[in-house]
């Protein structure tokens, strides 16, 4: 057997805990508490392993990372173990000293969350008053020598502002912008309705984002991530399963993928009893749909399989029941008509008053 | 966007060339890696924001003195207009 290639990136979800209730959050509907975080030395011994692994970037993520007080010195010791860090943040909680204290400690790259360019709208979806604060540590964050990136995530109800939205990260000046569209997962799923984009919107949006990335060309990069439902093929999720990376829940559980807990009968090992190689190469989580020998046809004898590997397993569960189903967003899956059918609903109720919002708890 | 004689490339913020052994020759940038093959690791280190172009490319002609200097500068400002284009370096 071929050895199995390192994994390129560590999803550190360092905490659950957030100031943010954002009504398309990503995390899982049930969130770890506080009391079963790993504790920093954890941490630090997951970094050390992490660098053995051949692993080049880590990402520090959440909820909230910034919730931890022990933070700058996460980031120190995964500088010592030469990893490249990206804090994924929403920025609350960050000011100028301690975004000091931060980059001291060797930060690389922030990329900073905004939910609108109008601020009464961003702070219904965030469910709290964030847009000022991040629209002022947008301006630190550009004063600093790090990698910086604006993060907006769009749907439905923001689409119509996205020439504002590229505006106002044209003001913050990144290097990058990303356009994201809600994926449907955790949170999101239960709000799918309210935040599907329709048809239309979805081609409009496409239009803007290609002239804004030709007038920007040199001076911001515009990555624009399109909503998979309204793709001929899915994506590349993670870059295959457990094929480019991992990541670690709060509690220490090692996934292939932040939604992987909702496939049933996997079992995941947890970084407090296992070393992270072993996990990588020989857990039945990731072999579960790693490489090949899992599909179905039509993805078995399919030229794409190398490139879409399958699609995503979870929306694959999440629509068909069967997580190793071929991805229903592929038009060649047998359950294609599932897809179908939700991205023909939106339309029709864009006029009707709007429903109450779940609010991520 | 390809650099002229005069302007001075650096690495754009959050980008490094990786302290590990292991790593030699890779280039980390914001959520990514870039592998660096052959003389563009050598370019590259002497993007410091100092150097003019000019005085990069006198040094890289020096060092591969071998090599035709037409092509070396070619290859060069090739090689920055690319990354420029993917944020990678500025100037």
């Amino acid at each position: 057997m071929t050895a199995t290639p390192a994994p390129l990136g560590l999803i550190a979800e360092i905490t659950h805990r957030c100031p943010l209730h954002c009504v398309y959050c990503s995390n899982p509907i049930e969130l770890a508490a506080q009391r079963e975080e790993l504790a920093t030395e954890d941490w630090l011994r997951i970094f050390e392993q992490a660098q053995q692994l051949g692993i080049l970037q880590l990402f520090l993520t959440g909820g909230e990372p910034l919730a931890r007080k022990d933070l700058t010195e996460l980031v120190r010791s995964a500088r010592e173990h030469k990893l490249y860090v990206n804090l994924i943040t929403s920025g609350i909680g960050l000011n100028a000293a301690r975004l000091d204290e931060l980059v001291t400690a060797g930060l690389d790259h922030i990329q900073l969350s905004f939910q609108d360019s109008d601020a009464a709208a961003a702070d219904e979806i965030a469910g709290a008053r964030a847009h000022a604060l991040k629209l002022q540590i947008a301006q630190e964050i550009n004063r600093r020598d790090l990698g910086f990136t604006v993060n907006i995530v769009v749907h439905r109800r923001n689409l119509a502002r996205l020439p504002q939205m590229i505006a106002m990260a044209e003001e913050l000046a990144p290097q990058k912008l990303e356009v994201a569209h809600v994926q449907y997962y955790g949170w999101a799923f239960r709000n799918r309705e309210q935040l599907l984009p329709t048809c239309q919107q979805v081609d409009e949006s496409i239009a803007i984002v290609e002239s804004a990335q030709k007038r920007l060309a040199g001076r911001m990069r515009i990555e624009y991530v399109t909503p998979d439902y309204y793709g001929k093929y899915p994506k590349a999720c993670m870059g295959g399963w457990g094929r480019k990376m991992m990541l670690i829940h709060p509690s220490g559980r090692v996934l292939p993928c932040h939604a992987a807990e909702v496939i049933p009968d996997l079992r995941f090992e947890n970084v407090r009893e296992r070393p992270l190689r072993w996990i990588w190469e020989e857990s039945t989580a990731f072999l579960r749909f790693r490489g090949e020998a899992w599909m179905p046809e039509p993805c078995r004898s399919c030229d794409r399989r190398a490139q879409d590997f399958g699609g995503c397993r979870c929306q694959a569960f999440l629509l068909t029941g069967d997580a190793a189903a071929t991805d229903p967003v592929c038009i060649l899956a047998p359950k294609h008509a599932a897809i179908e059918k939700i991205v023909a609903a939106p339309a029709p109720q864009l006029a009707t008053p709007e429903r109450e919002w779940i609010y991520r708890l | 966007m390809t650099p002229a004689p005069e302007d001075r490339p650096r690495l754009a913020p959050g980008c490094r060339i990786s302290e590990s052994d292991q790593q030699t020759g890779t280039l980390l940038v914001p959520e990514g890696a870039i592998k660096l093959r052959g003389t563009a690791l050598r370019i590259l280190e002497q993007c410091d924001g100092a150097r003019t172009l000019a005085e990069i490319l006198q040094s890289l002609q020096l060092e591969f003195s071998a090599s035709d200097p037409e092509r070396i500068a070619h290859d060069t400002i090739q090689l920055l207009g690319q990354l420029r284009d993917r944020n990678v370096v500025t100037w």
